[in-house]
């Protein structure tokens, strides 16, 4: 069931098109993360789903509700700031205490529901402190609290852990998807941070321009991204230039490379003599000291019906990250490739490496 | 957990003392051409009255008696008080708005109304003043302007009255509730009326639950200084006052220039200096009540 329909939007100040054609369907208890750079239109988007903008055109439902032209005091929504945007003025249960004022709940009730929701986010004993007296974590925990406690139909977050240190940001990630979980709401996450939407989201909108340049889960994103763009954003990747030789079945190719022959996967339809880019993650790539592989120097890349691509190069660079080294290898062709290898295993700046890598592991982008 | 953790609290400067320095020439000016004058009119208001010198040889406490015993001096003293409170209150209702809109607008057009704010200030008091006789007399343009569309038959009284005082005093002081109300809402944070209409308020109830106390200093520095500028002011009451609508400055200078008596104007003086100071004490007290749940 659709929670949440986003339907073709459009946003323009002046000349700038900020939204263009944006159309997102949210199911029930879904966590969406909009991800993109700043100025790419997801606060934007966010703000529209709230009630704080009004798009020029298109549509947003609130299941089969047209909420488009409602206040955002109309929408049943519950908002977490960047900020907190706790009131200063009252204590905790105060702050948690307004929406449900508002709402006409009976005191009982109010206190009841208030001590549950504390107790949800851990803060039990702290309802009659100030804002300015809790810790930017607290803070923005009173915050999920306050948007929780009214009971509200969709959750939104405006990039809520941007003001936490580091260690915090890791645990409150967890936090937050393990509270929206319990709870099942519906929830839309703005963020800039990749690494965040990845461990979060149950399907991540890619954003760019104001449009959005992919929409699916964690694991299609990284894996399948639709275009250069995304795959830069998220993650590391390495790209090899090449045109189509030949396709095998649905979705592998054959790609003739500067540095020979590569078997890779691609979406269907790429037709022959396409020039495309194929994408392989630093970590799916291994690596043997070329003396030990056996291969000649500068020898073809597929080996043949394996699946399996052998490219040679020498590291050009190697630094040790704890718990990998990442290496940058300089292959025949001049490209750069960055392969992450155990940091036990050291090889050296100059020394002549096999790099192997699956097929199924790599992915064709459009150049 | 049974204890709750300690906030973090910022430590104050351990270099204080290094600063001291500063308040100096601001002290010496202070003392000097505050405290000292104010010294000589307390003790002025307690000689004796003299027709040959400024005051006499001794000492009395007379002319505070002869004031306080006097209905008229009363009357007048809560004419100026009232005069004051009027203009406060209603430079308060009109700058409030002002100040708000100027706080949220990005519009470039807000720089214009920025100067349309200061612009009483940027115009000779005397000048302005003469303007606003112009405007309020008997036959001026307020009276023309309404007795050419018939609502009127015969002209108002508008001037020599509190009502010119009034409208004159809160026109000049607009500024003075504007300013520091403009400073203070726009340190609000708009995230917290956003916050507000999330969780349901309407824009009413956003505004006198969330924004309205978080006003509360900006309100409490502009009526301050409004109120205290308006019971202190001199040209406007004398020139658009006349007799009905004499202050207690207007009084004050009679008594030194026109009578010649120095020592029971002074005594005026003080007295309302004093007066002043228990109702700003007095609200104060009052608005730290509501304030004191801020930060």
């Amino acid at each position: 069931m659709t929670a949440l329909t986003i339907d073709r939007i459009n946003k323009r100040y002046g000349n700038l098109h900020i939204l263009k054609d944006i159309s997102i369907p949210i199911g029930q208890g879904e966590f969406v993360s909009l991800l993109g750079p700043s100025g790419c239109g997801k606060t934007t988007t966010l703000r529209c789903i709230a009630g704080f903008e009004r798009p020029d055109t298109g549509r947003i439902l609130f299941g089969e509700r047209d909420v488009t032209r409602a206040l955002p005091e109309q929408r049943d929504i519950g908002m977490v700031f960047q900020s907190y945007a706790l009131f200063p003025h009252m204590t905790v249960a105060e702050n948690l205490s307004f929406g449900l004022e508002v709402r006409k709940v009976a005191p009982a009730d109010r206190q009841r529901r208030i001590a549950d929701v504390l107790a949800m986010v851990r803060l039990e004993g702290y309802d009659k402190r100030y804002p300015r007296e809790l810790s930017g974590g607290q803070q923005q925990r009173v915050a999920l609290a306050r948007a929780l406690v009214i009971e509200p139909s969709v959750l939104l977050l405006d990039e809520p852990l941007a003001n936490l240190d580091a260690t915090l940001r890791d645990e409150m990630r967890f936090f937050i998807r393990d509270l929206q979980q319990r709870v099942g709401i519906t929830s839309i996450y703005v963020t800039h941070d990749q690494a965040e939407a990845m461990v979060m989201s149950d399907k991540i909108v890619v954003m760019n321009a104001g449009t959005i340049s992919q929409f699916g889960s964690p694991r299609e994103i990284y894996e399948r991204p639709a275009s250069q763009s995304v795959a830069g954003f998220i993650g590391r990747s390495n790209t090899i230039s090449g045109k189509i030789a030949e396709a095998l079945g649905q979705d592998g190719y054959k790609v003739e490379t500067p540095c020979g022959s590569i078997g890779a996967t691609g979406p269907a339809g790429l037709s022959k003599g396409a020039e495309v880019k194929i994408m392989i993650r630093p970590e799916n790539i291994s690596t043997r000291s070329q003396a030990a592989s056996g291969h000649q120097q500068g020898a073809g890349a597929e080996e043949a019906g394996s699946g399996e691509n052998v490219l040679a190069g020498s590291v050009v660079n190697s630094v040790y990250q704890g718990s990998a080294n990442q290496l940058a290898v300089k292959l025949g062709s001049g490209d750069r490739v960055i392969v992450d290898v155990n940091g036990r295993n050291p090889l050296e700046v100059g020394e002549q490496v096999a790099l192997r890598f699956a097929a199924r592991d790599t992915w064709l982008l459009a150049s | 957990m049974s204890a709750v953790e300690a906030a973090p609290r910022v430590e104050g400067r351990s270099n204080r003392g290094s600063t001291t320095w500063m308040v100096v020439p601001a002290l010496v000016l202070l003392i000097g051409f505050f405290a000292l004058p104010y010294l000589t009119i307390i003790t002025m208001s307690l000689r004796e009255a003299s027709t040959r010198a400024v005051y006499g040889e001794g000492f009395t406490l007379a002319h505070y008696t002869t004031a306080l015993g006097d209905f008229y001096i009363w009357g007048i003293l809560g004419r100026t008080l009232l005069i004051g409170a009027t203009v406060t209150v209603i430079s308060l209702l009109l700058g409030y708005p002002v100040a708000y809109h100027l706080a949220k607008s990005r519009s470039r057009w807000t720089s214009l109304l920025y100067i349309f704010v200061l612009s009483p200030l940027l115009v000779g008091l005397v000048v302005r003043t003469f303007a606003w006789m112009i405007i309020l007399s008997n036959n001026g343009v307020a009276n023309q302007a309404l007795q050419a569309v018939g609502l009127i038959d015969f002209p108002l009284q508008l001037m020599n009255n509190s009502l010119g005082v009034t409208i004159a005093l809160t026109h000049v002081f607009l500024p003075f509730v504007i300013l520091p109300l403009l400073g203070n809402l726009q340190a609000i944070s708009p995230d917290l009326a956003m916050a507000s209409r999330s969780l349901g308020a309407s824009r009413m109830r956003t505004f006198w639950k969330v924004t309205l106390p978080l006003s509360m200093p900006g309100i409490q520095a502009g009526t301050i200084l409004v109120f205290v500028l308006s019971i202190s002011a001199y040209v406007t009451p004398a020139m658009l006052g006349g007799t009905g609508g004499r202050t207690m400055s207007v009084l004050v200078v009679q008594y030194l220039v026109d009578n010649f008596r120095w020592p029971a104007g002074a005594a005026l003086a003080i007295i309302m200096a004093a007066v002043a100071v228990i109702f700003v004490g007095l609200y104060l007290r009052l608005t730290a009540r509501a304030m004191r749940r801020l930060p």
